[in-house]
């Protein structure tokens, strides 16, 4: 299957700061592609790069067969862009948004009025069509915003952390309309620091950090590659200081890291079973209360922690 | 182009989405316009009005009550005392003169007559009546001095004694009337105040409310452009319009051609008001007319791109827009005649377009003249668009 994006050395400076590290990737048609990372790894300024936004300190990319430095116009056309924050017209209605970002990307007469049509039935805001977008609710605000992404048919779909900031409901729907999306055929790349939105939806994850592609690969490729390792997750108390248990527990044998998140103790052990009962001993002779334990099989979560030392939520 | 027409229809909606912007668009510029319009112009009558209660009606008291009708500086109305004292009590009315029933010759010349004058009190007008009456009564007083001065300068020549008091009085008479109808016929002293101006054109507070009201309420709006683009800043909308197939220029062009056409549509009924309603000049000379909103509503609009690469917040376009344009419309001419400036500021307001827009708009609407006449003003205003547009395109933020 033809490669939809190829992303070659593509290097974005800031002065010193080097938001993105010369990361190159591919994306097959009809994939999602997760980009994971923590917030300031670089997922956002490489989506705009990618959508011709931001133009590279140095590398290329080739969206559907043209490059976003040479041929930027001919990107726009194959991709949609779902931004991470809303970017909406608050006080105009979802149809006169959509009928305006419809003009925007070259739809008119008849062909925009089915697509319009089309996409508030497909984001089910068909019936609320008419209501300005500022008396939508967070969730509803979401889907006019991705449907505007969806105007065009693009081939491509460009989705930066379309979740941050909303209810569980309308995180579920999303989800689900990113798979539906797939299933008729169009290629996703998706930014998230959510580390279970990656697992469920992607064919294959790039892991980032520091503007750095660290790990590529399926959930299975990624996971194998730390190994048959358990994550022991420790809740304690808010009395309790962390890193004095972390620092006992790594000294125990078996132990392959220990990294503290705001109040848990992550282990990455071959058998946290094993090691379980053991660890609670210490809390309990440091006095450390233990509020609630939880054993993790592989995981892209335990994939970051081995890869940076760092949780995905640092 | 499609997409250029998009754009600034967008922009439209989104602005008239809040029914407060008619405020701003119609209704504010036709009050205004009406307000200051309606000052004292060339035909209308801007004298005080003052009440008047004749109680003595005798011919001194006509003759007064005619000199205070001749007054440059009061208008009277007869009344009653009741209806003159309730029309004061509602400040209706600045000041009521009351001549008492003893006021007559015989008083007048033993200086014993008094007139009563009711007044406001810290009141402009009727300070000006007070000063207004004692100009009547002395032009009264001299007419009684000079017939007194007859009698006496009589009785001191050798061989004429009057018989009697009566015929004495019938000397006074004669003398009073004698010098009432010299002092009738005598000129007004006229003090002339030349105007600082070159201009043969009376000055019309009409034509000048409606040309310079148009001025400030469309300038106000169109420097609000800055605002249009923070808002898109702002909103993350620029950034995703980028994102489609559209160019930068032509986010621009939609933008500044629809507030543009926003703007000559305000104009434009702005100036079908002065026709219909105001009675004006308007229409005499439509090219002039037309090239005269079009660039001044270049001019406006390529300020406001300017100001854009400026500001960061909507707030921040919104309040500087509207001291830039008060500012310019005050200093261009806008709300006062240029003429009551000194000649330095005449000359340093020119750097403003409002300046030359509302020369240009007087040279149609006052002084009736056509396109020939408004190139100069229309020229400077296209080059201020363009130096503003230049500048305004080149350093413009996209993020």
């Amino acid at each position: 299957m033809p490669a939809i994006l190829e992303v070659n050395h593509l290097v974005k400076n800031y002065g010193s700061f080097n938001a993105v590290k010369g990361i190159s990737f591919e994306i097959q048609s009809c994939e999602i592609f997760s980009l994971l990372g923590p917030n300031g790894a670089g997922k956002t300024t490489t989506i705009s790069m990618l959508s011709t936004l931001y133009t590279p300190t140095s590398g290329d990319a080739i969206v559907c067969g043209y490059s976003v430095t040479k041929e930027p116009m001919a990107v726009k056309k194959c991709i949609g862009v779902v931004p991470q924050d809303l970017a909406l017209y608050e006080d105009l209605s979802a149809r006169e948004n959509l009928n305006f970002w419809g003009q925007m990307y070259g739809l008119y007469g008849k062909t925009l009025k089915i697509r319009v049509d089309e996409v508030l039935e497909q984001i089910g805001l068909l019936d609320k069509a008419k209501l300005k977008v500022k008396t939508y609710s967070g969730g509803m605000k979401r889907r006019v915003n991705i449907g505007v992404g969806l105007l065009h048919k693009p081939q491509l779909l460009f989705m930066d952390e379309p979740t941050v900031g909303i209810d569980p409901q309308s995180r579920r729907a999303i989800l689900d309309s990113v798979k539906e999306l797939n299933k008729n055929g169009m290629t996703v790349l998706y930014t998230t620091h959510y580390m279970e939105e990656a697992e469920e939806l992607s064919n294959r994850v790039g892991i980032i950090d520091h503007g750095e592609l660290i790990a590529i690969g399926t959930q299975d490729e990624l996971t194998k590659s730390v190994g048959e390792t358990d994550t022991l997750i420790l809740h304690i108390g808010e009395e309790a200081v962390p890193e004095i248990l972390a620092e006992e527990v790594r000294k125990i044998k078996g132990v392959l890291k220990a990294e503290v998140t705001d109040h848990e103790v992550s282990i990455i052990t071959p058998s946290a079973e094993e090691l379980l009962a053991l660890v609670v001993s210490h809390a309990n002779h440091l006095s450390i209360k233990i509020r609630s334990i939880e054993i993790r099989e592989p995981n892209l979560e335990a994939v970051f922690l081995n890869l940076t030392g760092r949780a995905l939520r640092d | 182009m499609k997409k250029i027409i998009a754009i600034s229809i967008k922009d439209t909606l989104v602005r008239f989405t809040s029914p407060v912007e008619w405020l701003f668009f119609l209704i504010l510029p036709i009050i205004f316009t009406l307000v200051i319009g309606s000052g004292s112009g060339p035909s209308s009558d801007n004298r005080v009005k003052m009440l008047v209660v004749d109680q003595a009606k005798n011919s001194l008291s006509e003759t007064l009550i005619t000199s205070l009708q001749a007054s440059s500086s009061v208008k009277i109305e007869l009344e009653t005392l009741e209806e003159a004292t309730s029309r004061l009590d509602q400040k209706k009315v600045a000041a009521v003169l009351i001549i008492p029933d003893n006021f007559n010759q015989e008083s007048l010349q033993k200086q014993t007559a008094e007139l009563e004058l009711r007044q406001l009190p810290n009141n402009t007008d009727a300070m000006i009546a007070h000063q207004a009456i004692q100009a009547v009564l002395s032009r009264v007083s001299s007419v009684v001095d000079i017939a007194n001065s007859s009698v006496a300068r009589a009785e001191s020549l050798p061989g004429i004694k009057f018989e009697s008091e009566s015929a004495r009085q019938a000397f006074f008479d004669a003398s009073l009337q004698e010098a009432q109808t010299l002092m009738a016929k005598s000129p007004n002293r006229i003090i002339e105040v030349q105007g600082n101006t070159k201009d043969s054109i009376e000055f019309d507070p009409r034509s000048n409310a409606s040309a310079g009201q148009l001025i400030t309420w469309v300038f106000i709006p169109l420097i609000g452009l800055s605002g249009s683009f923070a808002y898109e800043r702002q909103k993350g909308t620029l950034r995703r319009l980028l994102t489609t197939p559209t160019s930068k220029g032509l986010f621009l062009s939609g933008t500044i051609i629809g507030q543009v056409l926003t703007a000559i549509v305000q104009m434009i009924l702005l100036v079908l008001f002065g026709i219909f309603v105001m009675k004006l000049n308007w229409a005499h000379a439509p090219l002039a007319l037309a090239v005269m909103l079009i660039s001044s509503a270049l001019a406006a609009a390529a300020l406001g791109t300017m100001l854009g690469t400026f500001v960061k917040t909507e707030g921040q376009a919104s309040g500087l827009s509207i001291m830039f344009g008060m500012v310019m419309a005050l200093m261009g001419g806008c709300w006062y005649p240029l003429e009551l400036f000194p000649q330095t500021v005449q000359q340093i307001v020119k750097i403003f377009p409002t300046t030359w827009a509302m020369q240009g708009l007087l040279d149609v609407v006052l002084r009736g003249q056509g396109i020939m006449a408004v190139l100069p003003e229309a020229g400077v205003l296209i080059g201020f668009a363009v130096v503003f547009f230049i500048i305004g395109i080149m350093r413009f933020k996209y993020e």
